[in-house]
């Protein structure tokens, strides 16, 4: 990239004049044709699919306009994994920006230290992150196995319990034992971020802090925090799209059961496009989360554009 | 150093290429046969494929595997069969996919390669499943039905004999526990999980007593259901851990000598029986209890062989399905493989039975077993039913709840408050 191309750009004799906006546009134009190709056209596809009834297995195949958009207004298993979806991911994203947020200032601290950086503890941390999440589900699934699973031994051992609780039975504690699994492994990913964020806090910002006489809290009050408020509203949109779509995690942890208590948005219209074949419907649901997550995002720029307005 | 790199690889690519050299010039006609992942030894297949293709110069066949979760079989065939496109010639079928399959034209009938007279040689049950609008879609390759594995020598030391009825194993289990008092040893376990596995487990619970899900008489089907709840949360025979187990997990804790009952297909008796098996010897097999007055209802599970409509190999195809549902190739799968056949002289063949004594039992279970609901709505009525029942099994809805909602989904799916079509069972 030319640091400046007004300066020094010379057009041949013949040569078509464009503004530099326009050349700008044309030169990004193959990436613009690229993301409309694999993410506009797509989703453009599913919408045109969920104005439809189609059941290949029954030959239909017929133009209902928002006739699916009706029926999932009535459907209460709709409403139910909405109303799962948005507790998985309310409870998970908060812990994940919490406890990452903690491994950070950890990670940032013993980085910062003197005696070298302990690069182990970074790569020990992030672990989790890099399995592949349907086996640390299928891990999880052992720890929770009530009979022999080690976290039952645990508790018991601690005498914190005297029965056996089965976690993954039960429907009360299913959701949570999902929410625990999804936070273990995804807090790291939080912690990164956020730990990238806290290297770009100049440290004489805290020297002159200390001079002021300011205690730790006030220093992450009034420093810390303002300046890693991007990075903050980066890994809550990160995660929270992530959390709204989450499928494997769950699927592979409970199948959605037992009783469709865990059942996610995800898993619903899994099921209905490519165990039952509904592809009219299930496209109706895919729309449905497509639209959820993109208002969730759009809120959280927003709120990022108004504080990096305050902030300037 | 470049230069002589090139030149190895050049040499082995040469001498990897020599072999196929020798091969004949005629072009060979391939078959492409699907198949989920099989157990035991998958070596006796592959060789009755070779021996197929001995007796068939020109014919080649290549299996390619599929994962073996059902679930994922399924969809990659809806994927690959919608649309009239066929890139293979012949797959393996779930039982409960054959309407489906059928009434999508995804596969071709084979009333040509398997006459009605033939017919009778199979078993009753899968060739109604494999039946649609009179004609014939697939031919049972391997058949599977739900039964009882007990633990013979807990229940002769305490002078039980293997229940008949579902209160007779609810009794002989509360007696065994009490007398064992062993907090680890569970009385019945069942798949309570929400997936087809349970399903199949309310279907012979609701059969057995003269009802069923979406028909039959309601307050024999209410109190069936209550059955499955009561043996978690009022007999306490059944962990509650049942309510996420499948077959695997019920068979792992049957086998670690955990459960006295257990409903389960016949494969896990060949694993119990293996070197090193903690209930080794130790385990009985018996048809499903009922209750009383009503006969004992297994559901018929097992595998089929379809072929695509869109195949061009329709007459070569077909001569691979006779070859590989014939008695003496279907006796090489039970004795390799551990699958048990659906020709029914085979439980009389003496080679066989000599090596497999458990087929002498399983005969008149594998009579008795009957299909799921046999309909093409059969896998939305399913995924309409799973929540329901599981949903019943962990105490969250009333036996009348579930049932409510069971009805009122299967009007929504099929439009009126009776199916459109004939559905077995009602």
């Amino acid at each position: 990239m030319t640091e400046r191309p007004s300066i020094g750009v010379r057009h041949p004799t013949g040569g078509i004049r464009l503004s530099e906006r326009t050349w700008g546009y044309l030169l990004a134009s193959p990436a613009f044709l690229l993301v409309g190709l694999v993410a506009v056209a797509p989703i453009a596809a599913a919408l045109w699919l969920s104005l439809h009834h189609r059941l290949p297995v029954f030959g239909v195949d017929e133009f209902v306009g928002p006739w699916n958009y009706i029926q999932l207004w009535g459907d209460d298993r709709f409403w139910a994994a909405c109303r799962t979806t948005l507790y998985f991911t309310t409870l998970s994203v908060s812990a994940e920006l919490l406890l990452g947020f903690g491994l950070a200032l950890l990670l940032d601290g013993l980085t910062s230290g003197v005696g070298g950086s302990p690069r182990w503890a970074q790569v020990m941390i992030v672990v989790p992150w890099a399995i592949p999440t349907v086996v640390s589900a299928q891990i999880w699934a052992w720890l929770y196995q009530p009979d022999y699973g080690l976290l039952n031994y645990l508790l018991h051992q601690a005498r914190l319990i005297a029965q056996p609780i089965d976690w993954l039975a039960n429907p009360d504690w299913t959701i949570h034992a999902a929410i625990v699994m999804d936070v273990w492994k995804t807090a790291p990913f939080a912690a990164l971020l956020l730990l990238a964020g806290l290297k770009t806090v100049p440290r004489d910002l805290y020297a002159a802090a200390r001079v002021d006489g300011a205690g730790a809290w006030q220093q992450f009050r009034h420093i810390t925090l303002p300046l890693l408020m991007p990075v903050v509203v980066i890994v809550l949109v990160f995660r929270t799209m992530d959390a709204v779509r989450v499928f494997d995690a769950v699927y592979v942890l409970t199948g959605g059961g037992p009783g469709n208590s865990t059942e996610t948005l995800s898993i619903y219209a899994y099921k209905t496009l490519f165990q039952t074949l509904q592809f009219g419907y299930g496209s109706t649901l895919a729309t449905a989360m497509f639209v959820i997550v993109a208002a969730l995002s759009s809120l959280y720029l927003l709120l990022l554009r108004r504080h990096l307005q305050e902030g300037a | 150093m470049t230069a002589r790199a090139v030149l190895i690889l050049c040499a082995a690519l040469g001498f990897g290429c020599t072999p196929s050299g020798d091969r004949p010039q005629t072009p060979n006609t391939v078959l492409l046969f699907k198949h989920g992942t099989l157990s035991g030894n998958g070596a006796v297949l592959s060789d009755l494929l070779r021996e197929f293709e001995r007796r068939h110069p020109g014919l080649v066949v290549r299996e390619e595997l599929l994962p073996s979760s059902s679930d994922r079989q399924h969809q990659y065939y809806a994927m690959n069969l919608d649309g009239g496109r066929a890139p293979f010639d012949l797959l393996a079928v779930d039982t409960i996919w054959v309407q489906e399959f059928a009434k999508a034209g995804w596969i071709t009938s084979l009333d040509a390669f398997l006459p009605p007279a033939e017919r009778e040689q199979f078993f009753s049950g899968p060739i109604r499943a494999a039946t649609f609008e009179g004609r014939l879609y697939a031919v049972p390759w391997y058949i599977d039905a739900g039964v009882l594995y007990y633990r013979l020598d807990l229940l002769a030391r305490h002078g039980v004999a293997p229940p008949k009825t579902w209160p007779e194993l609810v009794h002989a289990a509360q007696r065994i526990l009490d007398a064992e008092q062993d907090p680890r040893l569970a009385g019945f376990v069942w798949q309570g999980k929400q997936y087809e596995g349970l399903v199949c487990v309310a279907l012979e619970v609701l059969r057995s007593n003269g009802s069923d899900l979406w028909g039959g008489d309601r307050g024999r089907a209410e109190a069936s259901l209550q059955f499955l709840r009561d043996t978690v949360a009022g007999d306490r025979i059944t962990p509650v851990s049942v309510g996420m187990a499948d077959e695997e997990s019920t068979r792992q804790m049957f086998g670690s000598g955990r459960a006295l009952f257990m409903r389960n297909w016949p494969y896990a008796w060949a694993l119990f029986q293996q070197e090193g098996s903690l209930v080794r010897g130790k385990v009985g097999i018996a048809p499903l209890p009922s209750f009383p007055g009503y006969p004992s209802a297994p559901v018929l599970g097992g595998w089929m062989l379809a072929v695509p409509q869109a195949s061009t190999h329709q007459q070569e195809v077909g001569e691979l399905i006779r070859f590989l549902t014939s008695p003496d190739a279907q006796r090489l799968v039970a004795l390799g493989m551990g699958y048990n056949p659906t020709r029914r002289a085979l439980y009389s063949d003496e080679s066989l039975v000599d090596a497999r004594p458990l087929l002498k039992d399983l005969y008149p279970i594998f009579l008795e077993a009957r299909p799921r609901p046999v309909t093409p709505y059969y896998l939305l009525l399913s995924q309409a039913l799973q929540p329901e029942v599981s949903a019943v099994v962990v105490g969250r809805k009333t036996p009348r709840e579930a049932l409510d909602a069971v009805r009122r989904q299967v009007r929504r799916i099929v439009g009126s408050p009776d199916l459109p079509i004939h559905v077995e069972g009602l």
